[in-house]
């Protein structure tokens, strides 16, 4: 589904980030897999998918929160040569508080990583893949909680939100050069990040949905794996809800 | 997961198999290793000859089905066809359709009836009897294609929108009825596509949506049938009564 394409993920060491390294190395791409910390464990694990799948996967390591390293980070991808086909922002932070209680300072934390730092690599990404005048596609992960609230998400829920907005102007700017936008809104999916939340808050969540149980890493990575494939060549500007149907 | 069609020992029906839309989703399942029945309103000789090729290309089985959709009687004839195959039904894509275009003011009660017939009511009752056989086995993948008029609300387009957005709702309550059956229930939207039905929209209409659309050029049929497969497989087994525009982004 993604033989030959050359992918940049953020996010990867963990969660639906991880899913997705492996989904689109599975798939026949070449991965640029970036993450936030280099661990033995995640070199080895990218070793072993690219002498699985046939493909390449190099990690590429920074901070979203620190300007300096995102540039060396795209230095090193461009010093490859190659175009980039696809990009997935992953990376992002939740940190929950009720609105009367939420800090600027976690709003700003929260929007630097989910938000700022995703727009300024896309900005750097985005010049590569004009560079090479190929078809491109990026995907953003935004949430359901942009889209519906959730309480006591008020940094995340605005920062992912905010997401969708620039995602839908990027759609219009970008699509004349051939360059589709999408984003993707998971709904409860079983990573670490919502292992922090109450099993009784999960059951009456569980409750609304139409398929009753939480989804899967891998089920958010297939659909990323559409989004950034030839499949939807003629769907730009939209977005997703993986959510089992959550009313 | 890298060497498996994606539709690898699923079994399919297809309505409105004879063109557009309905014939690239026939092909395209065949192609991703799906067994297709492939619905169609008349028997025809090309018909015939392209689901035996399609069924040898691939190595599957693509069956040819066929019935009038508001004919109550061929549609039941029609049902007992495909379980006398005795084989689960693991996707229906319910995509035959007519097309209707007048203002408000001039649309007739005749035409009405006969879009709200054809594009919501029929495929209603055909839903209802394959529900029947997918619960059976406790899963199923409901792909209704709808349009970018049922959500939209275009000029001219209010009793087609009307009949495209019934089947939206309904989709979305079967999900909600059947998800914790195995069964999802999701729709497509195709904005401007290349097909037959295209010759109902004047140019003029065609081009100043086609202005207003990010991509600027019309959907191929190709287009809705990779959105189809996406949603009929287990690609999406965590995306139900959803739906998703396919429209270069009107």
């Amino acid at each position: 589904m993604l033989s030959g394409k050359n992918a940049v993920i953020t996010g990867t060491l963990q969660g639906i980030g991880r899913a997705t390294l492996d989904y689109f190395a599975a798939n026949g791409a070449n991965v640029w897999a970036c993450a936030f910390a280099k661990t033995d464990e995640f070199e080895s694990h990218c070793e072993e998918l690219s002498r699985k799948y046939g493909v390449w996967v190099k990690p590429v390591y920074f901070d979203l929160l620190k300007p300096d390293e995102i540039k060396a980070a795209v230095k090193l991808i461009m010093s490859d040569k190659i175009p980039v086909d696809v990009l997935v922002n992953i990376a992002g932070i939740a940190k929950d508080a009720l609105f009367q209680m939420v800090s600027i300072e976690t709003m700003k934390q929260v929007f630097e990583i989910n938000f700022f730092s995703q727009i300024s690599f896309s900005q750097y990404i985005v010049k590569l893949m004009l560079r090479y005048k190929n078809k491109a596609s990026i995907v953003f992960v935004s949430s359901i909680s942009a889209l519906d609230g959730n309480v006591g998400q008020l940094a995340y829920s605005s920062s992912k939100a905010a997401l969708v907005g620039a995602m839908r102007t990027m759609s219009k700017e970008l699509a004349s050069k051939g360059i589709r936008v999408n984003a993707i809104a998971p709904g409860v999916i079983d990573t670490d990040m919502n292992k922090v939340v109450p099993s009784e808050v999960i059951q009456e969540k569980i409750a609304t949905m139409d398929i009753k149980r939480l989804g899967e890493a891998s089920e958010v990575a297939a659909t990323i794996a559409f989004l950034g494939s030839d499949l939807s060549d003629y769907i730009t500007g939209q977005i997703i809800r993986i959510d089992g149907g959550i009313k | 997961m890298m060497s498996k069609k994606i539709l690898e020992g699923k079994n399919a029906i297809v309505t409105g198999c004879a063109r557009g839309i309905g014939h690239q989703i026939m092909e395209t399942f065949a192609a991703n290793g799906a067994n297709v029945w492939a619905c169609a309103r008349k028997q025809a000789e090309t018909f015939e000859k392209n689901a035996e090729r399609l069924s040898e290309e691939y190595h599957v089985k693509v069956t040819p089905v066929y019935f009038e959709l508001t004919d109550k009687e061929q549609m039941k004839a029609a049902v007992k066809q495909i379980m006398s195959a005795k084989l689960p039904v693991h996707i229906l894509v319910n995509n035959a359709g007519i097309t209707y275009n007048a203002l408000y003011q001039m649309s007739t009660i005749d035409q009405i009836h006969q879009t709200l017939e054809t594009n919501f009511i029929a495929p209603y009752l055909f839903t209802q009897y394959i529900v029947k056989l997918m619960l059976r086995n406790k899963y199923g993948s409901i792909v209704n294609i709808a349009s970018s008029a049922g959500l939209d609300g275009n000029s001219g387009r209010s009793v087609y929108g009307a009949s495209k957005a019934a089947v939206i709702c309904s989709t979305k309550a079967l999900a909600e009825e059947l998800g914790n059956k195995g069964i999802r229930a999701n729709c497509i939207a195709p904005g401007i596509t290349r097909t037959d039905m295209l010759s109902s929209m004047t140019e003029e209409v065609i081009n100043q949506t086609l202005m207003s659309t990010d991509m600027n050029r019309a959907g191929l049929p190709q287009d809705i049938a990779n959105a189809a497969l996406f949603l009929a497989s287990d690609m999406s087994s965590y995306i139900t009564s959803q739906v998703l525009r396919v429209d270069g982004c009107m």
